[in-house]
């Protein structure tokens, strides 16, 4: 132990500045668009990371889904190219090209090796300002997508995220789920697609992050290049949320072996002060693999799931803490409590200074893991321009993790953790030995759940996607899955 | 390989002293960006520096894993891998994880049939402790009934997220099972759930006195690092492990099948019918040259993406699927898998969906592949190698699986070429030595009954 101590004690001392976060420039786009760089030679990729205020919350009344639709189809065929011609153009050059669809934003994720870079910006010009929404494209979409909520019906991590929007954004836009309903999504025409895209594929209120082995004048002609006849109309605006959550256990019956409980509390929007030091208190709480407490008496202590975890989110006009369990069907009213108790008493004594000192050295001593690549790079500083950040952001913010004092802590920790006012989920049915299921307040929700995956921040993957097709994959462990390049 | 000589492998005080002295040869440059070398206690070495930022990322690879699981106890080989996050005298209880976070690092591990692999991402100047923390958990792990327990709840309760509550990982399963006649291929990397109970704190140790030994390992360290660097501390954390007796690895074989196996498996949490079929096949350790690279430019012709033939004819022109597509595994020591699945449009039959995928498969065994569809695809196999390079994790872990299943530093730097070699006679050779006899076709059906 001595040993090791020792050197831990040597290594406590800094909290690195990312290599690139030196590098990171301002590409002028006009006011519109906010352009970033991370300029790196290594390897001959350049990823982008590139947002659009045509996120979910934009979905019309009824057409639930509609922008994560009309994003599926941003491959699906552009100008003088049908689906199958656009494909190719992209494969012909393995170039990776997705959107998907949060709630605010619209992110595309681009990677193309660095000779290819022109025809990637091309086609994604293309597929901004020409966009075909042909019949036979938009049909197979169509039932790719109503195939996929279908089988979320049953999964019940996606049922019970689903409902916990549900419950907790109550009336809001950010309410209805990212990818729609079965109901929403079979009554989208293309006229429906073409109006989304032109009032909300647009450059004002566009952002772009870009790493790799490009120029800094080669990406500013061909960026401007690109976006140049993409409309520059006004940017939409959302209406603000009104009371967040709906205390009490919701309980969507499945008939399933491991019920998955959602649960979460408001959170603490990007602009208050008080985000860094919330950010900081999630972190011990549940944001941290093994040390964190609640994966400490969850699973360390009592073997009651795989993982557990929280994240403090804020969107645009709403801000969440929200967190995942999953345990067996006779273990899921013990597992609730522990959360309950763990967070109540988190409220009342917040971190220990040990718990403090160490949750700084990992926050700060891990951000550079986000840049070690350019994909990384992209998506993180993508992440952080939909969080409205300024450049200077990537700089200044190990600093001000490092500020934080253990009475910010404490008092945020108040203000966020009230187990009174949590709502809970719960997607599949609890069988306590003999005693009913833990239906607080109200009952449950819709024997038939709607759908809908929440879309989780997943950086995109650089490289060739995937098929999805049924393979055998590497059970990882111990730990539910490495963490997402998004840091605040 | 991996086995030490008779002599050495006589754990006692003598030997380790011994076993620690000479320092390891100099790396030696096996590639455009790799250096090789070994320590005296047989640990394998593989440094690829990357400058980029100042982090660098630690993979140990051991040529351990569920094909090792002892009779009746599957799941045994990645029970074993969380043991490794639970602690040693030094450093007790969940000391590893919390001393790599609270040091700015991430940690985790994956287990798979022919490996286990643990690895670390951090600040390059951690990178000693985080050598020194794999070393000390190597050589002095505390198995202990009170965390025995609990792990194994928590195993359980991965194995309901990842495979009970997901009809398509349990049909795979029990594809695998009908397909591996008796090779432990068949069995799950995660295990049967009644013998994950039967997993004690007596087997971990036996598996971990066995399998766990510097001279059954391979340390990949990708980033900002140089060889000289990384041999130095190895060195100093590593080597001063003992090499240990290893079990020999049992060699298992492929009976020959008679038949295809068929099954239709109905499941009422399941709400989209699919159908999928496994074909046992050569692996790129198993092939004859060129064979797996046939067989890894065919699946990324048939079925790589949408812009393949499958996809093309079951979904765009006979539109009687909504997806389809074809994968190749054969990064394995012994048998690899080449797969086709489809997904149905609603109203179509699976038997008219299996028709129409083997009318793919007939005309793809006769006819030459096109050109430009076959440049596309071999393009996109060699452009996943450029942008593998981008992550320190994807490149360490390509170098860490193929040593650690036998293949070389120069079959993964050669791969791209090797590809590129591929000709259209070699896809439609692929296409024909794919036999029904070596096949699970599967249909999963959505339905009333579990």
């Amino acid at each position: 132990m001595k040993k090791l101590l020792t050197a831990i004690a040597l290594t406590l001392s800094c909290g690195l500045a990312p290599a690139h976060a030196a590098n990171i420039q301002n590409i002028d786009l006009g006011k519109a668009a906010q352009v970033w760089f991370a300029e790196d030679h290594t390897v001959p990729v350049i990823a982008f990371n590139i947002s659009l205020p045509a996120g979910s919350a934009y979905d019309p009344a009824g057409k639930a889904g509609l922008a994560a639709f009309a994003g599926g189809m941003m491959d699906e065929g552009a100008g003088g190219l049908d689906s199958k011609a656009f494909h190719e153009a992209l494969a012909n050059r393995a170039i990776s090209f997705s959107a998907r669809a949060e709630r605010d934003y619209l992110v595309i994720s681009i990677s193309t090796l660095k000779e290819n870079a022109p025809e990637a910006m091309h086609l994604l010009q293309m597929a901004l300002t020409h966009p075909r929404f042909d019949n036979d494209a938009l049909t197979r979409v169509r039932t790719q997508i109503i195939q996929s909520l279908q089988q979320d019906q049953v999964e019940p991590q996606r049922v019970a995220s689903r409902g916990f929007a549900r419950e907790f954004f109550g009336g809001h836009a950010y309410a209805h789920p990212t990818t729609g309903e079965i109901s929403s999504i079979s009554s989208i025409t293309p006229q429906d697609l073409r109006n989304f895209a032109r009032s909300h594929w647009v450059k004002n209120g566009l952002k772009v992050a870009v790493a790799g082995d490009i120029s800094p004048s080669a990406l500013t002609k061909l960026l401007a290049e690109t976006f140049l006849p993409v409309s520059g109309a006004a940017a939409p605006s959302l209406p603000n949320v009104g009371r967040l959550g709906s205390p009490g256990v919701h309980v969507i019956p499945l008939p399933v072996p491991q019920p998955t409980a959602v649960f979460g509390l408001p959170g603490i929007m990007r602009q208050d002060p008080d985000f860094i030091p919330g950010y900081v208190a999630n972190y011990v709480l549940g944001g941290g693999g093994f040390s964190a407490r609640l994966m400490q008496e969850v699973r360390e202590k009592r073997g009651l799931t795989y993982g557990i975890s929280t994240s403090l989110t804020a969107y645009n006009k709403a801000a969440v803490m929200q967190g995942s369990v999953a345990t067996r069907a006779n273990a899921v009213r013990q597992t609730v409590q522990v959360v309950k108790e763990t967070l109540a008493k988190f409220a009342a004594e917040g971190p220990t200074q040990q718990e403090l000192d160490d949750a700084k050295t990992y926050l700060t001593g891990s951000f550079p893991l986000a840049f070690a690549s350019n994909g990384g790079t992209a998506a993180q500083l993508g992440t952080f321009q939909r969080q409205n950040l300024d450049i200077g952001y990537v700089a200044r913010r190990n600093s001000l993790i490092q500020a934080v004092t253990l009475a910010d802590v404490k008092r945020v920790s108040k203000r966020l953790f009230d187990p009174a006012k949590l709502t809970v989920v719960i997607g599949g049915s609890p069988a306590e030995s003999g005693r009913p299921a833990p239906q607080v307040p109200k009952p449950p929700v819709r024997p038939n759940p709607a759908p809908l995956p929440e879309t989780a921040a997943n950086p995109p993957a650089a490289g060739v996607t995937p098929p999805s097709t049924p393979v055998d994959k590497p059970v990882t462990g111990p730990v539910t899955a490495p963490q997402a390049a998004k840091k605040p | 390989m991996c086995a030490l000589p008779a002599a050495a492998q006589q754990d006692t005080a003598a030997n380790r002293a011994k076993l620690s002295q000479p320092a390891p040869a100099n790396p030696r440059q096996t590639g455009n960006n790799t250096f090789q070398f070994a320590l005296t206690n047989g640990m394998q070495v593989l440094v690829i520096p990357d400058h980029r930022a100042p982090v660098a990322t630690q993979m140990v690879w051991f040529r351990v894993g569920a094909v090792d699981d002892p009779p009746g106890i599957s799941g045994l080989a990645h029970f074993f891998e969380h043991m490794m996050f639970r602690g040693t005298k030094q450093v007790p209880d969940d000391g590893f994880s919390l001393m790599i976070a609270k040091n700015g690092g991430e940690t985790n591990a994956f287990t798979n049939h022919d490996y286990t692999a643990f690895y670390e991402q951090i600040a390059k100047d951690r990178l000693p402790l985080a050598m020194k923390l794999e070393a000390d958990r190597l050589a002095n792990l505390d198995l202990s009934d009170s965390h025995v327990g609990p792990e194994r709840d928590v195993v359980l309760e991965e194995r309901r997220m990842r495979v009970e509550n997901e009809p398509q990982a349990l049909m795979g399963e029990q594809m695998r099972a009908a397909l591996h006649l008796s090779h432990p291929y068949g069995r799950p990397v995660i295990g049967w759930s009644e013998e994950v109970r039967r997993i004690d704190r007596v087997s971990a140790q036996d598996f971990y006195d066995h399998h766990y030994a510097p001279n059954n390992a391979i340390l990949v360290v990708a980033g900002d690092v140089t060889p000289d660097e990384v041999r130095k501390m190895a060195q100093d954390a590593y080597g001063k492990v003992a090499a240990r007796e290893l079990q020999p690895r049992a060699e298992f074989t492929e009976p020959p099948r008679m038949a295809e196996t068929r099954m239709t498996i109905t499941r009422s949490d399941a709400r989209v019918p699919i159908f999928n079929r496994i074909y046992r096949v050569p692996s790129y350790a198993q092939g004859r040259p060129g064979q797996a690279e046939g067989l890894e430019t065919y699946a990324q012709w048939l079925g790589g993406d949408q812009t393949s033939i499958l996809y093309h004819v079951l979904v765009e022109q006979k539109k009687l699927a909504t997806d389809a597509g074809a994968n190749y595994d054969g990064d394995v020591r012994d048998a690899g898998e080449f797969s086709v699945y489809a997904v149905p449009r609603p109203g179509v039959s699976l038997e008219t969906l299996e028709k129409a995928v083997d009318q793919v498969l007939s005309v793809s065994a006769l006819a030459l592949p096109r050109d430009n569809d076959l440049n596309r695809a071999k393009t996109q196999l060699v452009a996943s190698v450029t942008y593998r390079r981008d992550s320190q994790f994807a490149l360490a872990s390509a170098y860490g699986q193929a040593l650690t299943i036998g293949l070389t530093v120069d079959d993964v730097n050669e791969w791209p070429a090797r590809i590129r070699a591929v000709n259209a006679e070699a896809v439609r050779k692929a296409a024909q030595n794919l036999s029904r006899k070596e096949a699970v076709t599967a249909y999963l059906v959505p339905g009333g009954g579990k």
